[in-house]
C-alpha cells in the first residue's frame, strides 16, 4: 500500500455490503436481553398512549351531551393515569437504550483500539496519524445516535407499520390499496436518491479524515511553521480542505434532507387519492363515508412511521460511511502476530544469530541481502555505516517489528518467529532515534519501562544515565508534568529520560540506536561509565557515528551494501585498513 | 447571551441568508398548521355536510380542486423547509468554517509556551468535536428555539382569542416546566463540561498512543495501553450516560406536564361547555390544536439540553479563538527594505522557562558572515538560545538584536524568513520530499530543490527512494533514518536562502565523511549568510570563526579552535575524549 498523505483520500478496499450491518448487530446482540427489554416497554407504552385519546372521544360523544361533570373529571384522571404511565415506561426504555448504546459505542471503540494495538509500524508508518485518531475518537462518536435510539426505533417503526397496514384493509381493502400505492413512489425517490447520498456521505468523512490530519501535523509541527513563516500557505491550504469537506458536507445534506419533504408529498398526494377515489371513482355506495375519514386518518399515520424510517434512514447512510472505516481499520491485517503454536520466550541468555537474513520493506528493494552474523551471549556489537545502510532495520528485526522475506533469526538457539511477540520484546531494551515523552510527570515517563517500579527504583535509573541531578533541579522535581512538545525539556533531556525508561526495564538484549546523538560528549561519557556495568552479562548493539562511543564494543561490523562488509574488534579493523579505518580516520580531528 | 452575540459575530457575510431561512421556517411553521385546516375542510364539505353526497356529484370539479389545492399547498410548503434547511445548513457550515479558520491560524501563531498547556489531543477535541456543537447549534438548536417560540405565541394569541379563561387554564401549568428547565439546566451544566474533558482526555491518550507507537511497541506496553486507554473511554461513556440520564430524570416532569395540558383542555372545556360558557366545536378546536401549546413546551427540555451541550464546547472554542500570544508583531514594528545581513547581538540576555532560569546574563555579538559554533552539555541552553533569534521566544530581559534592530521592533514574517533553521527534531510532514524541502518556499523550481538537497548531501539517497523526490514520506519522517531526516531537514532550511542559517545539532546522526562534505557545501553557499552551528562533535564545530561554549546558561568560555584545545575547560575535554 502506497503511502497517503493529508490531501489524498483514502480509497476504500472493499464496497458497503450487507455484512456490515450484520457485524454491528453482532454487537447489539451483546445486549438482546435488554433491547428486548426495551422494546417490550416501548410496545406498552404506545399501547397505553394510545389510550388516552379514546378518552377524549369518549367525553365528546358521551359525557358532553349527558352533561355529567363527574364522569369528565373522571376520564380525565384516567387520561392523565395513562399519560403517566405511558411516560415512565418510555422514560425507562430510554434509560435502558441510553445505558446500552454507550456501551456499545464504548465496545466497538475498545475493540478498534485493542486491533491498532496489533497493527505493524507500517500501519502508521503509511498514513498520517490525524486519521488514524478521528477514528478512534470522531468516527465512533459519530454512530453513537445510530446505536443509542437507531435500532429500536427501526424496529418500533416497522411493527407500527405492519400494525396500520393490517387496520386499513380491515376497515376497506380497496382504500388501503390507494394509500399503498404511494409506496411505490416513494421508492423510487429513495432508489434514486440512496445511491447518490451514499457517496455523498463517503465523501464527507474522507474530507473529514483529511481535514482532521491536516490539523494534526499542523498542531504537531507549529514551531517549525513558525520557523519557515509557512502560516499563510498552511492557511491556504486549510482553505482548501475546509472548502472541500464544506461541498461534500454540502452535497450529501442536498440528498438527505430531500428526503423528508419527499415523503410528506406523497403522504398528501395518498391523501387526496383517497378523497378522489373514495368520492369519485369507488362512489358513495361501495365505501362508506365513514371509512373514508377514517382511511384519512389511517393514511397519515400510515406515512408518519415510513417518514420516521426515512430520518432513520438518512441517520444509518450517514454512519454507515463511518462504520464501513472502522471495520476496515479492524480488518486491517496484523502481519507481524504471534503464531498459532506460539511459545513463550523463555529467559534470554543472549546469543544473538542472524542466518542469511534478507529483508525488504513492503515491496521496496531489498535493504538486506543473505546478512548472517552470531553474538554470543554477553557480547557487545557495534553497527556502523553509512545513512541508510539498514542499520537501524537489523535491530528492529532483532525484536520482530517487521517479517524477514528470507532466513531466521535465533536467540538463545530459537527462532524468534516461533515465540509470541510479548515474551520476545519485554526481554529487549531499545532505545530508539526518536524518543517519545508521553503527557504525565516525568516519573511516570521513566517508570514506562517497568510499570510495578518502585519510585527509588525509577531514580536509580535516572541516577546511572545522569539526569538525576536535573530533573532534581526542577521545581517539581521527578513530578514535574511533561509532554511531547514544550515543557522546556531539552532533545538531550528527553533522551536521557528515555534512557533512564529503558534502563529501568532491565532488558536482557540492549539496543541503541543513536542513543546519545543529541547528548554532549561529556554528559555521554558520564553515562557510558554508569551503563558500563549494566552491560557487563548483557547482548547489546549500538548504532553510532560517533566513533568513540563504540571504540571498545567487542566487534563491529561494518554495515553496507546490503550486508555486513567488515567485522570485527577496533583494533582488527583498524589494522584491516578498510572502511572502519577510512571512516575512523576522518574522524580524527 | 455572550456565547449567542459570539455566533452573531461570526455569521457576519451571512446574516441575511439566515435570517432568511429563519422567516422560511417561521412561514412553514405557521403553514404546516394549516394543511390538516384544509384536509378538514374537505371532509366538512363533503362528507360531514348534510347536503355532502349532493356536492360531490354536483361540484366534482370544487373536490379535485381542493385536493390540488392542499397538494398544491404543501408542494410549496416542502420546498420552502428545503430551502430553509439548505439555508441552515450553509450558514452553519460558514460559521464553523469561519471559526475553525480563525482557530487554526491562532494556533499557528502561538508561541512555544502555549504548548506548555494544551495537549495536541485536546487541540483535536476543539477542532473537531467542539466545532460540530457550534454547528449543531446554528443549525438545528437556535432554529428550534424560534419554531418553538413561534408556535407558542401563536397558539397563545390564538386561544386566548377563542376563549380567555380556557387559554388561562392550559398556561398555568407552563410555570411547571420552566421551573424543571431551570433546575434541569443547573445540573446538566457541570455534566457536559465534564463529559467535554472525558472526551479530550480520551483524545490525548489516542494521540499520544498513536504517535508514540514505536515506544509502544518497544516495550511490549500494547496491554498497558489498553488498560490506560480503556480507563479514559469507560469514564467517557460513564460521563455521557451520566448525562444522558440527567436528562431522563427530568424528561417525565416535562414531557408529562406537556400531555396533561390534554387533560386540563377534556376536564376544563368539558365543564365549561356543560356550563354552555363554549361550544363542542369550539371544544373539539382546542382538542385539535392542544399539540401547538404541548410540543414547544416539552421541546424546552431538549433546547436546555442541547444549549448546555454547546456551551461546554463553546467555551473551549472561545478560549483559543480570543488566545493572544506574546510573540507577536508589534505596531510600531519596523519594516526592513534591504536583505538582512547577518549581525548578531544578544545583549545581558536572559530567559526562564517557568521557575526554571535556562540563560543568564549572555552577551554575544556575531558578525554578518561569520560561522559561529554552540557547544555545551546537554540542558545547558544551546537550542534555547538561537531559538530567541527567531523569537520562538522573547526573552525575559536584555535584548537580541538584528543587523542592529532589537528583534521585538521588527516584523515577524520578515524576522523568520531570514532565519532558516534545521532543527533538532526533525518534523517532517507526510508530503513528498520535493514538498518538504520546498517547505519554506512553495514556489521552488524542481531545480532549485535539487540543488538544495544536493548540498545537504541528500541527491543521493533521495534518488533511491522509490519514487525519488515524488516519494511520500511519513509523518515525522518515518521509514527514513535519522540521517536521512536531518538532511532533508537541512535542505529544508537552506531552501529558503536565508540570511540566518541555523543548524541545531543537524550532522549529528551522519556520518562523519557525509559532515565533511555538507561542511564543504555550506561554505561555498551561493548567498551571503551568517551560520551558527549547534553541535556535540569537535568535527561540526572545529572550523568555525568562533565557538561558544555554554554552562549552565551562561557562556563560560568564546574562542576559535586552536585557542580553546590550549585552555583547559570543557572544549578540550570533549577534543581529547573524541579524539
Amino acid at each position: 500500500m502506497a503511502r497517503n498523505k493529508f490531501d489524498i483520500d483514502e480509497t476504500l478496499e472493499t464496497p458497503f455490503d450487507i455484512r456490515h450491518l450484520k457485524r454491528a448487530l453482532v454487537y447489539c446482540g451483546r445486549y438482546k436481553g435488554k433491547i428486548f427489554l426495551s422494546l417490550t416497554l416501548s410496545a406498552v407504552a404506545a399501547i397505553v398512549g394510545l389510550l388516552a385519546p379514546l378518552f377524549s372521544q369518549y367525553a365528546l360523544d358521551v359525557s358532553l351531551p349527558e352533561g355529567n361533570i363527574p364522569q369528565i373529571i373522571i376520564l380525565g384522571a384516567l387520561m392523565l393515569a395513562s399519560i403517566v404511565i405511558s411516560v415512565l415506561l418510555s422514560a425507562k426504555r430510554s434509560r435502558i437504550m441510553t445505558k446500552v448504546g454507550q456501551d456499545i459505542v464504548y465496545d466497538i471503540r475498545k475493540d478498534l483500539f485493542e486491533h491498532l494495538q496489533k497493527l505493524p509500524f507500517e500501519y502508521y508508518d503509511s498514513r498520517p496519524h490525524g486519521k488514524i485518531l478521528v477514528r478512534v475518537i470522531n468516527y465512533i462518536n459519530s454512530i453513537s445516535d445510530l446505536m443509542t435510539d437507531g435500532i429500536i426505533k427501526f424496529i418500533l417503526e416497522i411493527f407500527n407499520l405492519i400494525f396500520i397496514m393490517i387496520f386499513m384493509f380491515f376497515v376497506s381493502w380497496q382504500l388501503a390499496l390507494v394509500v399503498i400505492c404511494g409506496l411505490p413512489v416513494f421508492a423510487v425517490v429513495m432508489l434514486l436518491i440512496k445511491n447518490k447520498q451514499r457517496k455523498a456521505w463517503q465523501q464527507v468523512s474522507n474530507k473529514s479524515s483529511n481535514l482532521n490530519a491536516y490539523i494534526h501535523e499542523s498542531i504537531v509541527g507549529t514551531k517549525v511553521t513558525q520557523m519557515f513563516t509557512r502560516e499563510e500557505v498552511n492557511a491556504e491550504i486549510f482553505d482548501k480542505l475546509q472548502n472541500n469537506y464544506r461541498k461534500s458536507w454540502m452535497r450529501a445534506v442536498t440528498f438527505s434532507n430531500l428526503v423528508w419533504p419527499t415523503v410528506d408529498n406523497v403522504s398528501i398526494w395518498v391523501r387526496g387519492a383517497i378523497f378522489i377515489t373514495g368520492l369519485l371513482v369507488f362512489g358513495t355506495g361501495t365505501v362508506s363515508l365513514g371509512n373514508i375519514i377514517a382511511m384519512c386518518s389511517y393514511a397519515s399515520r400510515f406515512w408518519q412511521p415510513l417518514l420516521n424510517l426515512s430520518n432513520l434512514m438518512n441517520t444509518f447512510i450517514n454512519a454507515v460511511s463511518y462504520l464501513e472505516r472502522i471495520f476496515e481499520t479492524m480488518d486491517e491485517p496484523v502481519s507481524v502476530c504471534d503464531k498459532e503454536d506460539a511459545k513463550e520466550m523463555p529467559e534470554i541468555k543472549g546469543e544473538v544469530s542472524f542466518n542469511n537474513v534478507t529483508f525488504a520493506y513492503e515491496t521496496g528493494p531489498n535493504i538486506l541481502e543473505n546478512l548472517s552474523f552470531t553474538a554470543k551471549a554477553g557480547e557487545s556489537i557495534a553497527l556502523v555505516g553509512p545513512t541508510g545502510a539498514g542499520k537501524t532495520t537489523i535491530v528492529s528485526l532483532l525484536s520482530r517489528f517487521y517479517n524477514l522475506s528470507g532466513g531466521e533469526i535465533d536467540i538463545d538457539g530459537t527462532d524468534i518467529s516461533s515465540v509470541t511477540l510479548h515474551s520476545l520484546r519485554s526481554q529487549m531494551g531499545i532505545m530508539l532515534q526518536d524518543s517519545f515523552i508521553f503527557s504525565g510527570t516525568i516519573m511516570e515517563n521513566i517508570k514506562y519501562g517497568k510499570l510495578d517500579a518502585t519510585d527509588e527504583e525509577a531514580m536509580e535509573a535516572a541516577k546511572i544515565v545522569g539526569v538525576d541531578e536535573f530533573i532534581s533541579s526542577l521545581p517539581n522535581g521527578y513530578y514535574t508534568e511533561v509532554n511531547e512538545r514544550g515543557s522546556g525539556l531539552s532533545q538531550g533531556q528527553k533522551q536521557l529520560i528515555s534512557f533512564a525508561r529503558t534502563i529501568l526495564a532491565d532488558p536482557k538484549i540492549l539496543v541503541l540506536d543513536e542513543a546519545t546523538s543529541s547528548i554532549d560528549a561529556k554528559t555521554e561519557r558520564y553515562l557510558q561509565r554508569g551503563i558500563d556495568h549494566l552491560l557487563k552479562g548483557r547482548t547489546s548493539f549500538i548504532i553510532a557515528h560517533r566513533l568513540s562511543t563504540i571504540r571498545n564494543c567487542d566487534k563491529i561490523m561494518y554495515i553496507s551494501n546490503k550486508g555486513i562488509t567488515e567485522c570485527g574488534s577496533h583494533d582488527s579493523l583498524i589494522e584491516k585498513k578498510g572502511d572502519y579505518y577510512k571512516l575512523y580516520t576522518s574522524q580524527a580531528i | 447571551m455572550f456565547l449567542l452575540r459570539w455566533l452573531w459575530s461570526n455569521l457576519s457575510g451571512y446574516r441575511g441568508r439566515y435570517i432568511a431561512a429563519m422567516f422560511l421556517s417561521v412561514i412553514c411553521q405557521s403553514m404546516y398548521i394549516i394543511t390538516p385546516m384544509m384536509s378538514q375542510r374537505i371532509v366538512d364539505t363533503f362528507i360531514v355536510a348534510e347536503n355532502g353526497a349532493e356536492m360531490v356529484r354536483t361540484q366534482p370539479d370544487l373536490l379535485i380542486m381542493m385536493v390540488a389545492a392542499m397538494i398544491g399547498f404543501t408542494f410549496l410548503r416542502t420546498c420552502m423547509t428545503y430551502s430553509a434547511n439548505m439555508l441552515y445548513e450553509s450558514t452553519s457550515q460558514a460559521v464553523m468554517y469561519r471559526v475553525r479558520k480563525k482557530l487554526y491560524d491562532n494556533i499557528n501563531m502561538q508561541d512555544a509556551t502555549f504548548y506548555h498547556t494544551h495537549r495536541t489531543g485536546d487541540i483535536m477535541t476543539r477542532m473537531s468535536g467542539d466545532m460540530d456543537m457550534v454547528r449543531h447549534s446554528v443549525a438545528w438548536i437556535i432554529k428550534n428555539v424560534l419554531e418553538s417560540l413561534v408556535l407558542f405565541i401563536v397558539s397563545i394569541v390564538y386561544f386566548f382569542s377563542m376563549d380567555p379563561i380556557t387559554a388561562l387554564c392550559l398556561i398555568a401549568l407552563t410555570p411547571v416546566i420552566f421551573i424543571a428547565s431551570f433546575i434541569f439546566k443547573r445540573k446538566v451544566r457541570p455534566m457536559y463540561v465534564n463529559l467535554r474533558e472525558k472526551l479530550s482526555q480520551m483524545n490525548t491518550l489516542a494521540e499520544e498512543n498513536i504517535s508514540g507507537n514505536r515506544v509502544v511497541k518497544a516495550f511490549a506496553r500494547e496491554d498497558h495501553e489498553i488498560k490506560r486507554f480503556d480507563e479514559k473511554s469507560r469514564e467517557y461513556s460513564a460521563a455521557n450516560k451520566a448525562a444522558a440520564l440527567k436528562w431522563m430524570d427530568f424528561f417525565p416532569t416535562i414531557e408529562i406536564t406537556a400531555q396533561a395540558l390534554s387533560v386540563v383542555q377534556l376536564v376544563a372545556c368539558g365543564i365549561f361547555v356543560v356550563m354552555g360558557r363554549i361550544t363542542v366545536g369550539e371544544f373539539t378546536a382546542f382538542a385539535g390544536l392542544i399539540w401547538t401549546l404541548a410540543n414547544p413546551m416539552r421541546n424546552i427540555g431538549t433546547i436546555i439540553n442541547d444549549f448546555q451541550r454547546f456551551s461546554a464546547s463553546a467555551n473551549k472554542i472561545i478560549e483559543l479563538y480570543y488566545g493572544r500570544t506574546k510573540v507577536a508583531d508589534r505596531e510600531d514594528a519596523v519594516e526592513l527594505t534591504e536583505r538582512i545581513k547577518g549581525d548578531i547581538e544578544f545583549k545581558n540576555v536572559s530567559f526562564s522557562y517557568g521557575k526554571t532560569r535556562v540563560l543568564h546574563d549572555i552577551n554575544l555579538n556575531i558578525k554578518a558572515g561569520e560561522t559561529v559554533a554552540i557547544m555545551g552539555a546537554t540542558g545547558s541552553g544551546k537550542t534555547t538560545l538561537v531559538e530567541l533569534i527567531s523569537r520562538i521566544y522573547d526573552v525575559e530581559s536584555g535584548q537580541v538584536t538584528v543587523d542592529g534592530h532589537d528583534v521585538r521592533m521588527m516584523r515577524l514574517k520578515q524576522l523568520r524568513e531570514s532565519v532558516g533553521v534545521a532543527t533538532q527534531d526533525v518534523l517532517l510532514y507526510s508530503d513528498t520530499v520535493e514538498g518538504n524541502i520546498a517547505f519554506g518556499n512553495v514556489d521552488m523550481s524542481k531545480d532549485e530543490v535539487t540543488k538544495c538537497a544536493d548540498i545537504a548531501d541528500a541527491g543521493g539517497f533521495i534518488q533511491k527512494l522509490s519514487e525519488g523526490y515524488e516519494t511520500i514520506i511519513g509523518e515525522r519522517g518515518v521509514g527514513l533514518s535519522g540521517g536521512q531526516k536531518q538532511r532533508i531537514a537541512l535542505a529544508r532550511a537552506v531552501a529558503v536562502k536565508p540570511s540566518i542559517l541555523i543548524l541545531d545539532d543537524t550532522t549529528s546522526a551522519v556520518d562523519l565523511e557525509t559532515e565533511t562534505r555538507i561542511q564543504e557545501h555550506l561554505r561555498n553557499l551561493d548567498f551571503n549568510c551568517t551560520k551558527i552551528i549547534i553541535a556535540q562533535r569537535i568535527s561540526s564545530a572545529k572550523d568555525a570563526d568562533k565557538i561558544v561554549i555554554l554552562k549552565d546558561g551562561t557562556i563560560s568560555d568564546i574562542g576559535t579552535h586552536e585557542e580553546l584545545i590550549r585552555r583547559e575547560g570543557y572544549y578540550k575535554e570533549v577534543y581529547e575524549l573524541q579524539r
